[in-house]
């Protein structure tokens, strides 16, 4: 009983549930210029939440692409936010640091949810993340007794903030699946064959270069770590890496992700990280920048190989 | 490598061009992901045995629901908004002291690896570099050999950008719940790892730490360099 309460489902249901109440939200609001497809994308996407543990999995697969067609025909818009800024200002000074009380519940809540987890000898990974959802729930009530404000206003204040995030925040899950493809697909195995043509022998250190410069290079033509990730994972990492040398999992992937970082540091096609800020703090140089990023970038590369292979051999 | 093998990249070649172009990214990931699969030669639907696409689509996406849980702290987070948060966070972020622009960045720049690895969603150049680090870097800079060259002003703003970065891209992955680490634990579940969110936490402390070494450094080069800047317009 406690054990399914506590539980990744029980927590996918509640966010299904603040899903459903976002897009009831959406439905209303005459100020969004698409408030019904966009009520519809929210509306599935807290089905899937809800119900992704029970659908069939061709049924999941075809909402997502219901998700996808609509956010693709730009159906997905956000409504227009009405902040009252001579309020926000009166709040912050009546609360002062009794703000931060609910911001700092969920990260409190994870920690002892993990600690809870692995003190009755069950995964504290999995605690961390039930945690973060419970977290979620208690900084609700928190920041109702803090603001003395009414459910209705925390939802709202929700709704906006999501949709203020938009559709990207489907994004991880989307590749995460792309790489079930692509696994399924065997992509992984064509870039590990094409690499060992490319590198011949057994270098441990030549292939932990390629697996840092494939994650630099996809980031800086795609922008985004994120979607560099899954692609080396599957085609360097693990086949050529982590399998044959039975290197540490968990230390080969986390800094290779960040091997990435140094490429977001150096492109544009990061905009908002590097382009954006430029015209915002009104830079002469629209890479100015990129510039100033460039050394630090390059010189943590450098680590990152380094540190992996030291951690590897 | 037979052609059908190199067929197979061609959904890695959607996605580099489709994020290159700008396209919207769910469309392109989704389109790279079915264009792989019919060209591997997997149906659509499963089919003899065989799992099709939008099965495993179907099937990657509800499995990967944890990478999305922080939907549930956004009640709370935008109820705090509307009440100040980010007009509090900027009365601390008044109270550091620096007296250079370079050291300046560098707080800043511990400040957010610090909000990172509370797993918090505080910061950006729009909220706090704009109205607070970069006047701040300014005056500092100012205060502390008078005229400042044009060239350094520039210097100031571009590392005031920059160390938003830092902290943010490097901090983040001190938290075992934020979107890097959940997204390397269900990609590397995918492939057949189980790793802990803790370990993950625990390998990205090095990088953490020199990240901040090498700010410290890289910032405090910015400062001689506006110290001799200032001398040569004096």
């Amino acid at each position: 009983m406690m054990s399914a309460i506590f539980s990744l489902e029980t927590i996918y249901i509640l966010t299904g549930l603040v899903l459903l109440i976002f897009s009831i939200l959406t439905f209303c609001d005459r100020t969004n210029p698409h408030r019904h497809a966009s009520a519809v994308f929210w509306l599935i996407l807290g089905g899937i939440f809800g119900l992704g543990g029970v659908l069939p999995y061709w049924l999941t697969g075809l909402l997502v692409l219901a998700l996808v067609a609509l956010d693709g025909a730009g159906r997905v818009s956000r409504g227009q936010e009405q902040i009252d800024k001579a309020a926000q200002h009166r709040q912050a000074q009546r609360l002062r640091n009794r703000i931060f009380a609910p911001v700092l519940t969920v990260p409190l809540v994870t920690i002892a949810f993990a600690i809870g987890f692995r003190a009755v000898g069950a995964d504290a990974s999995r605690g961390a993340l039930v945690g973060l959802g419970f977290g979620g729930v208690a900084a609700m009530i928190v920041a109702l007794n803090v603001t003395g404000g009414t459910w209705r206003a925390l939802m709202h204040a929700g709704n906006q903030l999501n949709e203020t995030m938009g559709t990207v925040n489907i994004l991880p899950q989307l590749l995460a699946a792309l790489g079930v493809i692509f696994t399924a697909a065997g992509v992984g195995d064509v870039i590990a064959r094409l690499i060992q043509q490319i590198l011949p022998g057994n270098s441990l250190f030549l292939l932990i270069l390629a697996n840092c410069v494939g994650m630099m290079l996809f980031t800086i033509v795609m922008g985004n770590s994120f979607a560099a990730f899954p692609v080396i994972a599957s085609g360097v990492l693990v086949p050529l890496i982590i399998r044959p040398f039975g290197v540490n999992p968990a230390m080969a992937a986390i800094i290779t992700l960040t091997a990435g970082s140094s490429g977001t540091l150096m492109t544009p096609m990061a905009a908002n990280f590097n382009i954006v800020p430029a015209a915002l703090l009104d830079l002469r140089d629209r890479y100015g920048v990129i510039k100033f990023q460039l050394p630090f970038a390059i010189v943590i590369w450098s680590f990152h190989v380094i540190l992996l292979w030291l951690l590897a051999r | 490598m037979s052609p059908s093998d190199l067929l197979k990249l061609s959904g890695i070649a959607i996605v580099v061009i489709g994020l290159a172009f700008r396209l919207r990214p769910t469309l392109v990931v989704v389109t790279a992901a079915i264009v792989t699969g019919v060209v591997s030669g997997l149906p659509l639907f499963t089919h003899a045995g065989k799992t099709g696409i939008v099965d495993m689509l179907g099937k990657g996406f509800a499995d990967n629901r944890l990478m999305t849980l922080f939907i549930l702290t956004l009640p709370a987070i935008g109820m705090a908004e509307r009440y100040g948060l980010q007009e509090q966070s900027a009365v601390w972020i008044r109270r550091i002291h620096a007296a250079t622009a370079g050291r300046l960045s560098a707080l800043y720049q511990l400040f957010r690896v610090i909000v990172g690895a509370l797993g918090l969603r505080l910061g950006g150049h729009a909220s706090f570099v704009r109205p607070l680090i970069l006047p701040m870097a300014i005056g500092a800079a100012e205060a502390q050999g008078g005229k400042v060259s044009e060239r350094s002003i520039e210097e100031i703003k571009a590392a005031a950008a920059a160390s938003e970065n830092y902290g943010n891209f490097y901090g983040q992955n001190l938290a075992p719940v934020q979107a890097g680490i959940l997204l390397v634990y269900g990609v590397m579940q995918g492939l057949g790892y189980s790793v802990s969110l803790w370990d993950l936490v625990m390998y990205t402390v090095p990088v953490v730490a020199a990240s901040l070494v090498l700010g410290f450094i890289q910032f405090s080069l910015l400062d001689r360099g506006i110290r001799r800047g200032s001398k040569v317009t004096q």
